[in-house]
């Protein structure tokens, strides 16, 4: 988990970034702290014409037909001088409400696509529902495969590509959650605390319990 | 009414008849009638004279060395040469020491047999005779084929005698005389026979007594490889083999072998192939209603976000020389400008 700002690794449940001073509160002071009403496919950047447009709706419709619990949104726009996309998509996905977008879906089930047109530049945020499922090297494989195809103006097929390679990349993970998903409980867990850390050093140097009855067995 | 303009007709040929007289003998041909015996002559029933006696070349009659040199009219297949016939197996698939053929002739029967050597799993060889030689007692064909051809490839080896084709006879190599019985074996030599007898000159008949057998050795081939030998093939007429028939070409070859390999394996194939699509259909629906589901896992919200802090990744587009794979390292304000 990254700071939107730094790009700075962060703990779970960090209120704040604790290498700048990042939250929420810093994006509102940049892009406002009321709610956003939009569709989940907003191109105000003009990007799409029609038949693109349509393309990429029926990619999201996929994922959310393949997907029951999640969403897909895509958001093109120029961000300004001063914006930051990273600072934007996670702004966005936490006080957008898409008005397309069924109300058992909420914005923790959502993946958001960012486009800037103008500093050609895309980014992609995810909510908490994902965050044991995906991570930065997941999208960074979506984008690329978006990547040559908005070098020549085709951001539809962009994205796309990157959409339907989302969709590979979740049936991936969901089969993993079914198989062990104990290995994604864990990524979620909340941070060790002190007292727990002594408690784990202390029980490495007992004999477990267990183990005088395995060798009897063995005897 | 109609019958009335016959009855006068007949009336009138009868009287008619009744008028005309009989012939009657002239002395001179009576006479000749009883020198002859009693047997008319031509000289009475046919208007034109009695052709005159053929008068006799004076032509000097050929040596007894002569007769006895030219193969084709000797009995004996002169010596020096039963070495190259019968010592041991020939090089080539048109065995003549004898020089019986001409140069072309030979050529040509010789592209037939080496095609057909491409073209078959039997070889087939050709020994030339005269048409009035007689195999030494000594040499036994059946063995010496035998001998000959033990090892190689299958092979039929018909003695063919220029001219007289009936005389010809066939043998085979000993892995095909359990296979082929006597009978096929006489069919295919009679059959050959029968397309050279189509034929006056003596090498047009080899010719097609070459093409005939050839076709009979590809039913021998079919019954090697488990098909049934008809009872009769149609003798096929004789074409010159130099001019029409050539050596098939790889595409040729290829298509051939597609439509053998279709004509046996397609019920299989087609069965495969539907079962393939009708597999594949259903895994497709199937995958098609797959739903994927995640465990809802209890995530602590972070940086004050209620929905989301899940930054993924950023990707600049803005140059063809920035490809993505130099991007991968998201670094600190990767993007932020000034």
């Amino acid at each position: 988990m990254k700071c939107p700002r730094c790009v700075q690794r962060i703990h779970r449940a960090a209120q704040s970034c604790p290498h700048c001073g990042f939250s929420l509160a810093d994006a509102d002071a940049n892009f406002g702290s009321e709610e956003v009403t939009l569709r989940s496919l907003t191109d105000a950047a003009g990007l799409l014409r029609r038949g693109g447009r349509r393309k990429v709706e029926a990619a999201m419709e996929e994922i959310g037909r393949r997907f029951p619990q999640i969403f897909v949104a895509v958001y093109t726009g120029p961000l300004g001088e001063v914006a930051n996309i990273r600072q934007f998509g996670f702004w966005l996905l936490n006080r957008a409400a898409f008005e397309d977008v069924p109300m058992a879906k909420p914005n923790e089930a959502g993946i958001l696509f960012t486009i800037d047109p103008e500093s050609k530049a895309a980014g992609v945020t995810f909510g908490y529902l994902l965050d044991p499922y995906l991570d930065e090297s997941d999208t960074f494989e979506c984008l690329s495969r978006a990547h040559s195809h908005w070098l020549d103006g085709r951001y539809a097929d962009g994205l796309v590509k990157a959409i339907h390679h989302l969709g590979g990349i979740l049936a991936k993970r969901s089969r993993q959650a079914r198989r062990d998903p104990e290995k994604f409980e864990r990524k979620v867990l909340p941070p060790p605390q002190m007292g727990d850390l002594v408690r784990r050093i202390r029980s490495g140097h007992r004999v477990p319990e267990e183990q005088p009855v395995a060798e009897e067995v063995e005897k | 009414m109609r019958a009335i303009p016959f009855l006068a007709l007949t009336v009138f040929a009868t009287v008619h008849a009744a008028n005309l007289q009989l012939p009657t003998w002239k002395e001179d041909e009576r006479k000749a009638f009883d020198e002859a015996g009693g047997v008319l002559r031509s000289f009475i029933l046919a208007d034109e004279p009695e052709p005159e006696p053929e008068t006799t070349l004076d032509v000097e009659k050929p040596k007894a060395d002569e007769v006895m040199n030219d193969p084709l009219r000797s009995s004996e297949i002169p010596e020096k040469f039963l070495t190259a016939y019968f010592a041991e197996k020939p090089t080539e698939f048109l065995v003549d020491p004898q020089g019986l053929l001409g140069p072309k002739d030979y050529k040509d029967r010789l592209a037939f047999l080496s095609y057909h050597a491409g073209d078959s799993s039997i070889d087939f060889f050709v020994y030339v005779f005269g048409g009035e030689q007689e195999i030494p007692g000594e040499v036994r064909a059946e063995e010496t084929v035998e001998r000959l051809f033990t090892t190689g490839r299958p092979a039929v080896v018909v003695f063919y005698f220029l001219g007289a084709p009936q005389r010809s006879a066939i043998h085979l190599s000993p892995s095909l005389t359990e296979t082929v019985s006597a009978a096929d074996q006489r069919r295919a030599l009679q059959s050959s026979v029968m397309s050279a007898f189509e034929k006056l000159n003596t090498t047009d008949q080899l010719d097609a007594f070459s093409v005939q057998m050839s076709i009979r050795i590809y039913w021998m081939e079919r019954m090697l490889g488990g098909g049934a030998s008809p009872e009769e093939v149609p003798v096929m007429s004789h074409r010159p083999v130099g001019k029409k028939m050539k050596a098939p070409s790889t595409l040729d070859l290829w298509k051939e072998q597609t439509v053998i390999w279709v004509d046996r394996w397609w019920g299989g194939a087609a069965l495969v192939a539907g079962a393939g699509l009708l597999v594949s259909a259903f895994v497709v629906w199937m995958r098609s209603r797959v739903r994927f589901r995640f465990p809802d896992l209890e995530v602590e919200p972070r940086l004050g976000g209620a929905h989301a802090a899940g930054v993924g990744a950023v990707i600049s587009f803005a140059s063809a020389a920035l490809p993505p794979a130099s991007q991968k390292d998201q670094v600190p304000d990767y993007l932020r400008r000034a």
